[in-house]
């Protein structure tokens, strides 16, 4: 779509979308909380396959309101929603046909990567980090980033995003398999806080390709973005998997994964927060018009 | 706002990218090789070497003098195990090897021996004895499919004193963590 009339479309006002995203956000909240009373209430109801079909169906609610949540940033020209969802299905297909194979059985993570802290964040960076970060990236580099309709620099931020979403939703769906179903009050909140984290992330890189493309920018503009994203990806596992509460007592031990997920969630709230006040500060100038 | 065509510069940064992923990945693996080869001394009894770090001692029995094991190794935790015993003078392989089949035999379920031959280790005469088994938890109420291990045992004769060294693995990772296993036997001492 050329600048003529891309600008029209610009300037058309959307009053509601401070009023969109919260209900996003209350309504994540009230679904989550929903599912984890459920659960606490008939959980000894949903077994077998059924709780897998049910952990499968959950991991695409936080993935579809996230991706609803970072649509509406784009307020000047919202992108065609077809492209929008063809992102994120390859963002799923490309985490299950190279990402997931390639941390879980070539690098075998889960072998080595949790045996001491230092591995953990390290080894994160590198292999977890990079291998996702770099898979949103080339989804959006080579498919939307040389299309007419890639005509803003949020547009990086909106396709990219919802590749990771897509790639959320399957790291979610493969969480859920291995483990032949989960707890899914436990689960439901790690499902919205990875979907949350892989989008951010994917956001990070969105916004240096976005950047890239209509702005000149140094060589190593890009591959910092896709560091940055990589760090912040392994700090985020690293804090969910490690910072963790451990109770000894007479009748056993017991340990509390939720520290480590409010730290983690912490990262990814704090990345989304970054993200819309670039969307927003990339919007003004045109707003200004 | 204006939509640029491919430039030199965007395919110098795209270029750039692979690079810098593909560097970081490398850079990954040489780093999983180091954890993965991480090791710790031990000297019991006359054997010494270097035994995988960060995997579980487990308490040893009868004739053993290390047993340890990887819990973080999937479905069935991948384990070495040393054992030293006493042997009449002159016994030849093939007869500790009979008596060592019988034992499996005996303790493993569904053990199935599928080749053995004599081997050279470290320069060291051995025989070695491949083999498969079922692991299955003895626990009847834990709802969990019996696990097909694949075993490997090496026999080292030296004067009245035998030593096997013992390597499990589920079937997925035993092709996997071969060259560890080789790694930890090159390293033993009698």
């Amino acid at each position: 779509m050329s600048e003529s009339n891309h600008q029209p479309a610009a300037l058309r006002a959307r009053p509601h979308v401070w009023r969109d995203e919260l209900i996003l956000i209350a309504g994540l909240i009230v679904f989550v909380g929903v599912v984890y009373a459920l659960d606490s209430a008939f959980h000894t109801l949903l077994t077998g396959s059924n709780l897998l079909v049910a952990g499968v169906i959950i991991a695409f609610v936080p993935a579809f309101i996230w991706l609803t949540f970072f649509y509406l940033q784009d307020r000047l020209e919202p992108e065609p929603k077809q492209f929008v969802l063809g992102m994120f299905v390859l963002g799923a297909v490309l985490a299950a046909a190279i990402g997931i194979p390639l941390v879980e059985n070539v690098f075998r993570v889960s072998h080595w990567l949790y045996t001491y802290t230092m591995t953990t964040l390290i080894g994160g960076i590198l292999v977890v980090g990079f291998t996702q970060e770099f898979i949103k990236y080339a989804a959006v580099r080579y498919t939307m980033y040389h299309s007419d309709e890639f005509d803003e620099v949020t547009d990086g931020i909106v396709y990219a995003t919802a590749a990771g979403l897509g790639y959320a939703t399957m790291l979610n769906i493969q969480f859920v398999v291995s483990n032949g179903g989960v707890d899914l009050g436990a689960g439901v909140i790690r499902m919205a806080v990875v979907a949350l984290a892989q989008a951010s992330f994917a956001g990070i890189t969105g916004y240096f390709l976005g950047r890239a493309k209509f702005e000149s920018e140094p060589i190593w503009w890009m591959p910092l973005g896709i560091t940055l994203a990589a760090v912040l990806n392994g700090l985020f596992n690293w804090l969910r998997g490690r910072v963790v509460q451990s109770n000894l007592s007479l009748t056993g031990a017991s340990v509390n994964p939720w520290l480590g997920l409010a730290f983690a969630a912490v990262v990814a709230f704090v990345t989304m927060g970054i993200l819309v006040w670039l969307m927003r500060r990339a919007l003004q100038p045109a707003q200004a018009k | 706002m204006q939509t640029k065509n491919s430039s030199l510069g965007d395919r110098f940064a795209e270029v750039t990218v692979v690079v810098v992923t593909v560097i970081a990945l490398l850079a990954g693996w040489m780093f999983k090789s180091s954890v993965e080869n991480r090791s710790v001394s031990f000297d019991v009894n006359g054997i010494s070497g270097q035994t995988p770090a960060g995997w579980l001692q487990a308490q040893v029995q009868d004739d053993e003098v290390l047993h340890t094991l990887d819990i973080s190794s999937g479905d069935f935790s991948t384990t070495y195990i040393v054992r030293k015993f006493p042997v009449a003078a002159d016994t030849p392989f093939g007869q500790i090897a009979s008596l060592l089949t019988l034992e499996r035999g005996q303790q493993l379920t569904a053990f199935r021996v599928l080749e053995q031959q004599r081997v050279t280790v470290a320069g060291h005469e051995a025989y070695e004895i491949s083999y498969v088994f079922v692991e299955s938890d003895p626990n009847l109420t834990h709802a969990q499919f019996p696990k097909v291990v694949r075993g490997m045992d090496i026999i080292f004769l030296n004067g009245d004193q035998a030593a096997v060294v013992t390597y499990w693995a589920g079937e997925g990772s035993f092709e996997l963590d071969l060259g560890r296993f080789q790694q930890f036997l090159k390293s033993l001492k009698f």
